[in-house]
């Protein structure tokens, strides 16, 4: 349910609001205890009455492109550049898990989230072993992205 | 013309806010990336209006709004918020906060907000009410 709330709103996120086509989009439940992560990653604690942590993670020139669409055009400086690509990223996930929030249990009610924070060209991220990782490929014209929700109680 | 401080950690939202706001005509005159930066940036700049991130590292928006308010009663911050955070909207606006926008900003998202805010800003929802305004005029 957490994920597929995730799921749909990172499709109606790219399709809509940053008009890019979507492709297949394939799920599982991640066996190892770790998530394998792609060039860019965001993620985004959330507590309170709901112990997760929300997690997307970018192919290069996806991220790129999502850059260019932030910017609407205009050029990013070169010393900004990396602060730029960690900040559309940070903003991808925080709108995302805002809008799929009222979905999640309880309706979101009584839960808190942290500001995102992002890493990159980290190649996998090592779970609690209490913890379970389900976690979605989307595949895009501009390269593949994963949105993911790590926790205890997550389904 | 307003002067303005944008307060928010992401580099991102802080230039896209202060793209709209020149294109409305006002001037920032600050940004700030956690309360604490709020909290010693209104004091320095007096600004006529801040915009206000909620979730922020360090110090967040609701915590610099109670600071602020607390040194200037009249001080006119508006949060900026993504969806599923609406309690976080109304405990700002028992903090002090005079409004709020959610994520995406646009500029008529600000211009109404800005004009919500300062009646001398305040627009028409649209050409048409205007339109209908001035028929029953005549």
């Amino acid at each position: 349910m957490i994920l597929d709330s995730l799921i749909l709103q990172t499709k109606l996120f790219l399709q809509e609001d940053m008009d890019i086509e979507v492709g297949d989009t394939s799920i599982q439940e991640v066996d190892s205890d770790h998530l394998s992560l792609k060039q860019h990653t965001s993620m985004i604690g959330v507590g309170g009455k709901l112990n997760l942590m929300a997690v997307i993670s970018f192919d290069d020139k996806l991220l790129n492109e999502l850059v260019t669409l932030f910017m609407d055009g205009e050029e990013v400086e070169e010393d900004e550049a990396d602060e730029v690509r960690e900040s559309v990223s940070g903003e991808v996930i925080n709108t995302i898990l805002g809008l799929a929030l009222p979905t999640f249990p309880n309706r979101g009610k009584g839960v808190t989230i942290t500001p995102p924070i992002t890493i990159n060209d980290s190649t996998t991220l090592k779970k609690h072993k209490n913890s379970k990782i389900l976690s979605a490929n989307i595949v895009t014209n501009y390269g593949d992205l994963s949105i993911s929700a790590i926790g205890e109680e997550i389904k | 013309m307003l002067k303005v401080m944008i307060v928010d950690d992401s580099l991102i939202i802080r230039k896209k806010i202060k793209k709209i706001l020149e294109k409305l005509g006002h001037e920032v005159v600050f940004s700030a990336t956690n309360g604490q930066e709020a909290i010693d940036g209104y004091k320095d700049n007096k600004p006529d209006l801040v915009t206000m991130d909620i979730t922020m590292p360090d110090m967040d928006g609701i915590t610099a709004v109670k600071h602020i308010i607390k040194d200037d009663v009249d001080a006119k911050i508006i949060m900026v918020t993504s969806h599923g955070q609406e309690d976080m909207v109304i405990k700002s606006i028992q903090a002090g906060a005079v409004g709020y926008m959610l994520k995406p900003i646009t500029d008529d998202k600000m211009a109404q907000a800005i004009g919500e805010v300062f009646i001398e800003y305040a627009v028409a929802a649209d050409d048409d009410e205007l339109d209908d305004l001035l028929d029953d005029e005549l």
